[in-house]
């Protein structure tokens, strides 16, 4: 199969995951007890009124009429509107998704930094004393429920020692005049901080034992051995030949990374009352407002679908074998 | 001879198994002299690839030198630090491997893996590596346009050539090539073989050409050495060795493998195994698979003797070779053994 | 029925049904990180079993100090509170006594059904091929672009909160991994001459799939059944916290989520939510060094 056709097949099946994740969570939001308006509706309304809200919604339709509507509107980038805000989703949704979207990056880079370092470093010392104390540390880590280790750093280092803030973006008195103010100000990389470390601390594992396990197989490949004998330096032989190459699967492993993290960071993003899609689905969960929770829900599902094809065509890009075949 | 570019003297590598150490290379001596293609000869496990990979000191991690010296250009190089070493390898040895398809990296043309060496190795600047690299691919036969490419999409011949383009790149004095032809179609080891000698010729470069193919050595090499189980025992010069050779092994090799060019008698294999090297016999290594073995044999391990023109072999019958050699040719001799060992 | 007692010089005790079972479960017991693993889920188990006994107090009573004030926020050892007391005046210890009951129903629970429901869709998709396995496929192609966790808030929030509706959206989604890998597994598995031999030797394909795809299959299976149980207990414990677990029971995860909302970080308290979080970690660590030890049993390449 040329690599064009593969990729062609790979997008459609990309496609294809959108729109099944889309009517899944239509109907999966139809399963909400009770009236979807209940938290909307006042007690005070008359029956009139209720209907008149009903029609507003689209809630008057059948069914399958409310899902062709919903997909219409999908397309036109029309998530509905917030029940308790009584603003577009989208609007919403996309205030939160940079936010959200920092702190998975900052995070993942940070844990792939450390995590590819430590696993070389760990692979070439292998079998030494570091290992035995190291390995079972890494596992430990994966171990851990993330909103414990934010509670432990909240509790050590905002709370005892009082070095960083315990949540939100930026002081309550501050304001910025554009959100890109607030992101380049020291204020909210601030407060960025324990958030990202409780998120780095958590993801390392993944890289860190990955890269160690493809520098083991790779370092035993006799082109490592050849970059020996034609006498370069350990540093070119380890970084250059072993390292290199063990890093593709590692880069891969980025993307899907990305995925898995921006969901688990529902947990963190609440611990830290982080303004991001995480916390927001949360709260949107919690007060009923499901066109906002459909939203932050999707805007999460495109993430995860978008770097499953990006983990799968980067493995494409960086191994010439795939691309070059 | 006077004029020597590497002098092995009773070098010994050790393997450690388990608790166990296991000799590899047991006190193995011989000289290559500029210019010569040496054809090191034995069954797999013989301690040849060993050996190979002894001279340019990059071993298994539980291999070790446990003794002798290999002198080339006056210096042992067997107790040179690891810095000095490093500073030798590829621009005095360099290496061809087996299978060149794994000893590449595949993440880098192979243009890139040629300037690597050039560059960090030979010190040459880009532009020089560039005229280099082109001059390289010239004389292997490659197109050099094709130096953009990376490893996977070349062929096996084509690739092993890349090894080769590879191991003359600084010029080095002498070439070690591990079976560099035994993963390739008979065509493709002529056609590599010619190269190689071709190459030899122009550039008077030694080569080592490690290979357990009889047929091999008898159309490139110079001399050779024949080892069986650690042990040197025969080795001198090509023709006289593999005409009249004197070690009883050497003589069922030559039965067992066709002429290069594929006119051959009837192939007759040596039968049994080599012996287990954690345990060695304490006589003749080959005794047990050989026709001809007395009880002496057994018990007291054969030194090797001069025969006169640099014909060496270790055998304690070696004043019958003649009536031996006679004897060796008939299929029925070796076809005793099949019960042995 | 095997009969254990039956002695006679040529039969071989036959094993009980039990350690036939247990036998089937390939348990890695060469390794001893493994062995620690399930070491550490025997004592949990045992704690779980007998929690009413160890456990000093019912973990959801409000008690009351000797002077009859509100037992509440009291430091371990303080008025013969091992662990001390919640804000609400609770016994903290005794609430992580009973936290063990959830985590293994959950852990244990979620990893069967994502066993279970993994095995059979791999299976069948991969013995059977066609279009059978083509929408199994495309099913766990689905499956890999729903986000776990937030489905899991959704389908516990709108289902009533019970640990069963966790461990079914749990299950509705991890069965992915499993299923894939059994499904490559059982297609290998299905060309082997075994197998073409009994099917052109007339079995039915249940038959076949029971006496010679589903054996060789198991140890896989239980793979990624340990793999699931931290995974779980995991996730349980983030629902919890996040105010979706089950009301009824005492989790570690809801102890978390008490202790955050009561402040406890603010106040130091510590010995409140250190140790949930400890035991969630002693669990899930315990389940990894299992699925490792499967690991090297099944994949020998690995080990290293």
């Amino acid at each position: 199969m040329g690599t064009a056709t593969a990729i062609g097949a790979r997008l459609a099946q990309t496609l294809f995951v959108l729109w099944a994740v889309v009517t899944i969570l239509f109907f999966l939001f139809r399963l909400m007890p009770g009236s979807p308006l209940a938290a909307y509706i006042d007690p005070n309304f008359t029956p009139e009124q209720q209907e008149a809200l009903l029609a507003r919604f689209g809630l008057d339709q059948p069914l399958w009429k409310q899902y062709f509507i919903y997909l219409g509107n999908l397309l036109q980038g029309d998530l509905g509107e917030s029940f308790f805000y009584r603003t577009p989703v989208a609007e919403r949704v996309f205030e939160l998704l940079p936010n959200t979207l920092i702190l998975t990056f900052s995070s993942l880079i940070l844990a792939y930094i450390f995590g590819v370092l430590a696993g070389a470093y760990l692979a070439w010392k292998r079998g030494g004393a570091v290992e035995q104390i190291a390995i079972p540390l890494v596992l430990t880590t994966r171990a851990m429920p993330e909103f414990w280790l934010g509670m432990l750093l909240l509790a050590v280092f905002s709370f005892s020692f009082g070095w960083f803030p315990a949540g939100g973006t930026r002081p309550p008195c501050m304001e910025f005049e554009s959100t890109i103010a607030l992101y380049t100000s020291s204020a909210f990389w601030w407060h960025m901080t324990l958030p990202v470390l409780t998120l780095a601390i958590y993801s390392q594992g993944l890289p860190l034992l990955l890269m160690r396990s493809n520098m083991l197989d790779v370092m035993r490949e006799d082109f490592v051995t050849m970059a020996r004998i034609k006498g370069l330096s350990p540093f070119t032989v380890v970084i250059r030949h072993a390292a290199r190459n063990a890093l593709l699967p590692v880069m891969t492993s980025f993307a899907i990374a990305v995925g898995y993290q921006i969901q688990g960071n529902v947990v963190v993003e609440t611990i830290f009352s982080w303004p991001g899609l995480g916390r927001e689905l949360v709260r949107a969960v919690s007060a009923a407002d499901y066109p906002l929770a459909q939203g932050a829900f999707l805007m999460i599902a495109v993430v995860v679908i978008l770097m499953n094809l990006v983990a799968d065509l980067l493995y494409a890009a960086l191994d010439p074998r795939v691309t070059r075949g | 001879m006077t004029d020597t570019l590497l002098s092995l003297r009773e070098l010994r590598i050790g393997y450690s198994v388990g608790k166990n150490e296991v000799t590899a290379v047991d006190g193995a001596s011989f000289d290559v002299a500029p210019g010569s293609v040496v054809g090191l000869v034995g069954e797999s496990g013989c301690g040849k690839t060993t050996l190979a990979r002894a001279l340019t000191r990059v071993l298994a991690s539980n291999a070790r030198i446990t003794g002798g010296q290999a002198i080339f250009g006056g210096t042992d190089i067997m107790a040179l630090s690891e810095r000095e070493m490093n500073r030798l390898r590829w621009r005095d040895i360099a290496f061809i491997p087996q299978s060149a398809m794994n000893s590449l990296d595949p993440v880098y043309t192979v243009g890139n893996q040629l300037r690597e060496v050039l560059v960090k190795r030979g010190r040459l600047g880009r532009a020089a590596a560039r005229d280099r690299m082109v001059e390289l691919f010239e004389w292997v036969g490659i197109e050099p346009g094709r130096l953009g490419d990376y490893p996977h999409q070349f062929s096996g011949g084509m690739r092993q050539r890349v090894a080769i383009a590879l191991a003359l790149a600084l010029d080095p004095k002498l070439i070690i090539a591990d079976e560099p032809v035994t993963a390739l179609d008979v065509i493709v080891q002529r056609q590599i073989l010619d190269q190689l000698k071709d190459l030899r010729d122009r550039l008077g470069i030694s080569v080592i050409l490690v290979t357990h193919d009889i047929s091999v050595v008898a159309y490139i090499c110079d001399r050779v050495v024949v080892m069986y189980a650690g042990k040197v025992v025969e080795s001198g010069p090509m023709a006289a060795t593999l005409t009249d050779p004197a070690h009883p092994y050497t003589m069922g090799l030559r039965n067992a493998f066709p002429d290069l060019a594929g006119a051959a008698g009837e192939l007759v294999p040596i039968h049994g195994a080599p012996p287990n090297l954690m345990f060695p016999p304490p006589g003749c290594r080959f005794a047990a698979r050989c026709p001809f073995a007395q009880t002496r044999c057994a018990g007291a391990v054969p030194s090797l003797k001069d025969l006169g023109a640099e014909h060496l072999a270790a055998c304690h019958r070696i004043e019958e070779r003649d009536a031996l050699r006679a004897e060796a040719l008939k299929a029925a001799t070796w076809a005793d053994m099949r019960g042995a060992a | 029925m095997a009969d254990a007692t039956q002695t006679g010089p040529a039969s071989v005790a036959q094993p009980g049904l039990l350690r036939r079972a247990f036998a089937a479960m390939h348990l890695p017991l060469g390794d001893p990180f493994a062995i620690a693993g399930i070491v550490i889920y025997l004592v949990f188990i045992v704690v779980a079993i007998f929690a009413p006994s160890i456990a000093t107090h019912d973990p959801t009573e409000i008690l009351f100090t000797s002077d009859f004030m509100l037992a509440a926020d009291l430091r371990p050892g303080e008025e013969g509170y091992i662990m001390g007391t919640t804000t609400l005046g609770r016994d903290v210890f005794s609430q992580l006594v009973w936290g063990s009951r959830s985590a293994l129903i959950i852990g244990l629970m979620a990893a069967f059904m994502v066993a279970l429901i993994g095995t059979i869709v791999g299976v069948v998709a991969g013995y059977f091929g066609g279009w059978l396995d083509t929408i199994m496929m495309r099913l766990a192609d689905i499956a890999f672009g729903i986000p776990f966790l937030p489905f899991v808030i959704v389908l516990a929030a709108f289902l009533e909160p019970s640990i069963w509706n966790v461990v079914l959206a749990m299950a509705l989604v991890l069965w992915r991994d499993t299923g894939r890998v059994i499904r490559s597994q059982t297609l290998t598995l299905r060309n082997r001459v075994y197998v073409e031999a009994a099917r052109v030797s007339g079995s039915s394909d249940l038959k076949i799939i029971l006496r010679h795809i589903v054996p060789n299959i198991l140890p896989l299976s239980f793979l990624y059944g340990s793999i699931a149980i931290g995974w779980a207990i995991l996730t349980e414990a983030s629902i919890s916290f996040l105010g979706f677990g089950d009301p009824e029971s005492i989790s570690w995860g809801y102890m978390l989520q008490d202790a955050f909302a009561s402040q406890a970080l603010s106040k130091g308290a510590y010995y409140w939510f250190v140790p949930p979080g400890v035991l969630i970690i002693l669990i899930v660590s315990a389940g990894f060094f299992i699925s490792r030890g499967y690991e090297k049993i099944l994949f020998p390449k690995l080990d290293r």
